[in-house]
This record gives C-alpha cells, structure tokens and sequence, in this order.
C-alpha cells in the first residue's frame, strides 16, 4: 500500500520537496549561526569556520544530489550563456567569504578581465564551490583558484599547497570512484559532479572534462575543469 | 565599484523572520538606512504603492497569497516599480529560472539560498552597474522612443565592451523585432549562433520565423527548442502563437497544455489554455482550466469575469445548468460595481433560463442585459461586446447588433485574429457574407475618409487635411493607415515651416503608438529617420 501510494505521489515531487525543507533549515540554521557569530567578539572561536564549512557542504551536497538525479531521469538541461570567467570567480570567493575570514587560508584568484566562457554559472560556480571548501580544508595555508585559455578550452584550475590527492583521486581513475568508496566516506562525489557537469558543455564534437593530478606549483593537489 | 545603500529605498519580502533579520543585518553593514519589510506578497505590493523602491529582494516561495513570480508580475503591471529598480528574486533552486520566466517578466537577477553578506551585496552590485550602464536604452523604452532606444543601443556596442557585449546584443536583438525590423534581428541571431548555440538566440531566430509569416519554419526551430529543453516555456508560448497563427487550434491547445502542466501556476496561462480549449469545443480541458484561472485570480490582478461565465457557459454545453446555476452565484459574489461582471452574469443568467426552458425568466433576463448594455456598452472589452451582439441578434434585435459590429470592425480592423473571430460569429449565427460584405463597406468608408484627407492636403490645406486625420484617428485609435497618414503630414508640415518643438513631440507620440499598435518597420522606420532629421536641425 504505502509503495503505490509514494509512487502515485512521485519520487522526483518528494525528494525535490525534501531539499527544498532541507535548504529552508539549512537557510535558518546559516541566519541563527550568523547572529550568534555577531555576539562574540574577534577573534571568534573557531567552531565558527567549521559550521561555515558544513553547512557549505551541505548545501553544495543537497543541490548536487538534486541535479544529478535529474541528470539520470533526463529531466535536466543545462542553461548556457556567456559568462565572465571573473565573475565566477568572484562568485566562488563570495560563497566562501565567511570561511576566509575566520581562517587562516589564503584564498587567491588569478584571471584576466577580459575572459569569457560559454556554460552553465550556476552548476559550474556550484562545482568549483564544493572542490574549493575542500581545498581549504586540505591544504596548509594557501588555495589558488585560476581561469585561463587552453587552446580552444576555457580552464578553471584550483591548486593548494596540502598533501595532494590520494592515489585512488587521481586521473583517470575518478569516474569509477565513486563506486568504489561510497563505504570509506571519501567518496569523491564533488569530482564526479564536475566531471558530470563538465560533459554536458558540449561545443561541436568538443566535450568539456577534468583532470586531477598532484603538480601544484605549491606542492599540493590541482584540479583543472577544461570547457570547451 | 561598491554601491552606497544609504541612499536607496530597499524592500525586503521575505516570511521567515529570523531571514528578515540577517537581511536587514547584512543591508545595514553597508550603510542601507531605508529599509521596508514585509513578510506576505500581498503587503510586499502594498508597500510598493506607497514607495517607490529602489532595491527589492523577493523570496519566491512565500506561503498563501501571491508567490514571489506574481509579486514581480503586478507590480511591473502596475508599474510599481521605477524603470531603474532592481529586483532580485530569492530562490532555493537555479533551475527555477527557467520553468518561471514568461517574456517580460524576469527578476533582474536570482539569488540562491543560503547566502552570505558578500554573495547578497555581488549580486546588488552587479545588477546596479548592468542597470546603469543599460539606462539610456531603458528610459527610451520606458517611454515608448524604441528607435531612439536601438540608436543608443547601437552607440554603445561600438564602445566594445566586452562585459557587456551579449546583454547589448541581446537587447539590441529584441528592439529591432518589436519594432519589425526583422532582417536586422535575423544577421544578429545569426551571428551569435555562429559563434555558440544559445537558447535564447535560437529561439530569437523562430520568433523572426513567426513574424516573417514562415511559420513551418518557426514551428520547427520552437519544437527542436523544446525537445533539447523542456523546461524552456517560452519556446511552449511561441509555438502556441505559431499554431494559433496557422489556425491550427487544436496543437495550440496541446501544446499550452504541455506549458501549463509544467508552470500551473500561471494565471495568463492557464486563461489562454481555457479560452482555446472552449475555442475548440474541448470541454474537459477548458473546464480545468477555467477552473484553475478561477482559483488563481483569487490572489490576482488577472482576475476576470469572463473566466466565471466561460466556465459555467463549459458547464451549459455538457447540459450541466445546475453547475452553471453555482458558478453564477459565485460571480455575483465575487464582483461588486464592475460593469463587465455584471453583463455577464445578466447574460449568462439569460442563457441559464433557455436551456432550463424557463422563457419568462430568460426573457426578464434579457431585458436586464439590454439595459445593462445602453449603459455600459462603451466600457467593456470588445470580447464582450462581440458576446453582446450575438445575444442582440439571437434575441431579434438587429439593430443594436449592426451597431455593436460595426464598431467593432471599424476600431479593429487592423487586427486579424481578432476579426478573424467576428467573421467566425457571423458566419455561423448571422449567415456567410454578412461579415465579409461589413468589412468590405468600412475599409471603402476608410478609403473615403484617406481620399478627403489626402486630397484637403494636396489643395495645400494642412491644417483641414489634420482636422480630418485627427477626428478618424479619435473614432479609430487603432487604424493604421489612417495613423500613418497623419505622421506623414505632420512631418511635411515641419519640413515646410518654421520648427515647432510641440509638433515634433507630437509626431513622435504618434510614432511611438504607431509601433505599439505595430505598424511594420518598412513603413514607419522612414518616417522616424526623417523626424530625426528634423530634430537634428532644429536643434542646431
């Protein structure tokens, strides 16, 4: 009985239902968070960055698990426009704005004015989001978040100075990682939402596409989106 | 870059408190010092009658009322907003965007839940810059100069910058379609999908199609749209004015259907699915959708009449009178003082008694309606009226029917879906020819009226020339040739005489109608370059 009844209902209504709940709680949690943060004085404890760093995880998580969903009921298409590659860094460093400032990272960004990309802002802003709250939780104190022209690709690339991806994150294995280590808790569901996301920028017979490796120009982990 | 918010007048629409808190928190670091809040779209519109805003933040879902999409609807609708305003939509999800945007009604920018204080005032800024850099095409749009909007348009893409260049392009694009210069709109779609398939110039391309009358062509790139986006409602609206345009009701219908299943909260949608349905005699899905536009016009602007009586007169055709009997109960109910509402319900409490074959009653009825007619006839919409000659003629006053019809044919005759429905009418209750022969006599009566004018004017009597134009233009607000007509003679009076800052602001007012009842750029463009001309020396 209850079967019938939740697929008369619908799982795409239910679970779009739940994160929207989930977001609502987690949009108050931020604002409660937020006024508490703003009765103590500098220098704040440092709880503080961690709930920053959750609830950004949570956020990026929730959004991720809803598109890739859609993705694989073919209820989703990707809204394309020409963006300023700036514009989205600056986006990704607005979203961790609040983590910075209670940390010790350095968070850099380096990117001409004048670079432009064709792709989905949000889906790739949310991406790079979640790659970035890791690189700043792995690294020792410094992130560098780029963009920059590859031949006929516009590359974003986000390297750190920390230990470096471990063996089983590293190209080419990534696409099947997720299969592999849903158990271990280091499931890199972040990379393959990139990788997902990346394909589906489509130019010509170009697809866009990820690489991982660990040749950071400060010894740690680098990541590079290619869009074609 | 950083805008100063101690000078703006900022609205916050939002229910949860504790989020109006850290809004205003968050707006108050930045030196805001204005800010209004409301927790209810209702209040939110309230609050823009007394104000006029200059920043709004709106969540979309706020409970009972109206949602956020219908706040942002009636206040442009009722021009709450200053044409500067920003207002950004709050949302949980991106992908919202697109299920929501109807052609003119997009927020400025959306914002996504949870954000922090610096993702809000990114956002602000960013739009602040984009507006005002976009201002000098705005405020010509705002008042109606479209070609001086596409002049300035142009003067700022030769700037080169590159930021801003897709927004340019993309306006640029638009104003040249509505002011049917579609050749230019068709090179600039053309050249942006050259360099990238964009949705939205793809679709560009199938609304050129449309209006360029190649309507296969236009069916097949909104349909191509569709299957590579689903979600895209725009491209579900076009290609329903596609097969409307082909008269082919029936895919209009199934394809508006397709659009309201995905946006069932759309009034405008909703409302046009349940008149084309009724159109199409396809009774099932007009009742549904009368009886959703029914219940969205509750927190509505949109709200109307005619969606009462459509759907009891639905209820009358499936031989449901008592159903129809409620439905003009509640429209009593709902409508005080409205001149329209009650025609209707007088007309629809006629037909109720006919099919109950209560004759006296329906007659009493009837009489209602004719009174309710000489006293109102003017003020209601031409659908109604239209009603209203049907009921005239059926009920044997062919007097007043004449009288309603030709009317209508001389105020509309430039529109051809709407006399299309006229002809419709009096073919199937008046007998065939009957329009035809109508429409052949008022387009002489026009000929008649251009002739005098013209040849008053060929005398070299402008003024007797104007005074003629003038008094068809007052009985026929919406004619065409009769309008164009009179540009045309108010501009060979400026070349002749002396400048006249007045004439020349009244030959633009006349222009600016001119597109707004879409006369096409061919015959009007010209016109506007000459009064450019004008303006230009008159000026030095």
């Amino acid at each position: 009985m209850s079967n019938t009844h939740m697929l008369s209902i619908g799982f795409p209504a239910i679970l779009a239902s739940s994160v929207h709940d989930i977001k609502n709680s987690l949009t108050a949690l931020r604002a409660l968070v937020g006024q508490l943060e703003n009765i103590y004085q500098d220098p704040k404890p440092t709880e503080f960055r961690q709930l920053e760093f959750e609830t950004n995880r949570m956020n990026n998580s929730l959004m991720q698990l809803l598109t890739l969903y859609k993705i694989d009921l073919s209820q989703f298409s990707l809204s394309v426009d020409e963006h300023s590659a700036a514009d989205i860094l600056e986006d990704i460093v607005a979203q961790q704005s609040t983590l910075l400032s209670l940390g010790n990272v350095q968070l850099i960004t380096e990117c001409h004015g004048d670079l432009f990309c064709y792709c989905d802002s949000a889906m790739i802003s949310n991406a790079l989001c979640t790659l970035v709250n890791n690189a700043q939780r792995y690294c020792k104190s410094k992130v560098l978040i780029s963009a920059s022209e590859e031949d006929d690709y516009i590359v974003f690339c986000i390297e750190d100075d920390g230990k470096g991806y471990p063996e089983n994150l590293m190209s080419p294995d990534y696409k099947q990682l997720h299969q592999v280590d849903l158990a271990t808790g280091n499931t890199g569901l972040g990379l393959f939402f990139t990788e997902t996301i990346a394909q589906l920028h489509v130019k010509d017979d170009k697809h866009g596409f990820i690489v991982t490796d660990n040749n950071s120009q400060f010894g740690g982990a680098r990541f590079k989106l290619y869009l074609p | 870059m950083a805008i100063n918010l101690s000078s703006k007048k900022i609205l916050v629409v939002e229910n949860q408190a504790i989020m109006r808190e850290t809004i205003k928190h968050i707006l108050g670091l930045f030196n805001a010092q204005f800010i209004v809040e409301t927790e209810s779209g209702v209040n939110a519109l309230t609050a823009m009658k007394i104000n006029r805003f200059d920043i709004v933040l709106c969540d979309y879902n706020l409970p009972k009322g109206k949602n956020g999409q219908q706040v942002l609807e009636e206040a442009r609708y009722l021009k709450l907003l200053p044409v500067n305003a920003i207002f950004i939509m709050v949302t949980f999800e991106q992908r919202l965007e697109m299920v929501l945007s109807t052609i003119d009604n997009k927020p400025d920018e959306y914002l996504i839940k949870p954000f922090n204080r610096l993702q809000l005032l990114n956002r602000i800024e960013r739009c602040h810059a984009r507006k005002t850099y976009l201002a000098c095409i705005e405020n010509e749009i705002d008042n109606g100069n479209l070609y001086q909007a596409i002049q300035n348009c142009e003067r700022l893409l030769q700037q080169d910058d590159k930021k801003m260049r897709m927004q340019l392009l993309k306006l640029h694009a638009e104003l040249t379609v509505k002011v049917g210069d579609f050749k230019t709109a068709e090179k600039i779609y053309r050249n942006i999908l050259h360099e990238r398939e964009l949705p939205w110039a793809r679709l560009g391309l199938g609304v050129v199609a449309f209006f360029l009358g190649d309507f296969d062509q236009a069916i097949k790139t909104f349909q191509d749209l569709i299957e590579q986006y689903p979600m895209m409602l725009e491209a579900y609206d076009w290609l329903v004015k596609a097969h409307e345009a082909m008269g082919n009701d029936e895919h209009a219908v199934s394809s508006l259907n397709s659009a309201v299943t995905l946006s069932p909260m759309s009034i405008l949608r909703q409302k046009k699915l349940a008149s084309l349905a009724d159109k199409t005699e396809n009774l099932p899905v007009a009742k549904k959708a009368y009886t959703a536009t029914i219940k969205l016009g509750k927190n509505s602007i949109h709200r109307s009449s005619g969606d009462y009586s459509g759907l009891a007169n639905v209820y009358l055709k499936s031989n449901a009178s008592d159903e129809a009997l409620k439905i003009l109960y509640e429209l009593n109910q709902q409508f005080h003082n409205d001149p329209e509402a009650k025609l209707r319900a007088s007309l629809l409490e006629t037909e109720i008694h006919q099919a109950k074959g209560n004759k006296a009653l329906a007659q009493q009825a009837h009489e209602k309606t004719v009174k309710l007619n000489q006293q109102f006839n003017k003020q209601i919409s031409r659908e109604l009226r239209l009603e209203m000659a049907k009921t005239f003629y059926l009920n044997g006053n062919n007097e007043t029917c004449d009288e309603i019809l030709n009317d209508l044919v001389k105020t509309n005759i430039d529109d051809k879906l709407f006399i299309k429905d006229i002809v419709t009418l009096c073919d199937a209750i008046i007998g065939e020819n009957y329009a035809e022969t109508l429409i052949r006599q008022i387009k002489k009566e026009l000929v008649d009226i251009n002739n005098r004018g013209v040849s008053l004017f060929q005398e070299g009597n402008v003024k007797g020339a104007l005074e003629v134009f003038k008094q068809a233009i007052a009985k026929m607000p919406s004619n065409q040739t009769v309008l164009l007509n009179l540009i045309k003679i108010i501009i060979h009076d400026l070349k002749t005489s002396k400048p006249d800052p007045e004439k020349i602001i009244s030959a633009q007012t006349y222009i600016n109608k001119g597109v707004q009842i879409g006369i096409p750029h061919n015959q009007i463009g010209g016109l506007q370059v000459e009064l450019d001309t004008i303006q230009n020396k008159s000026n030095q």
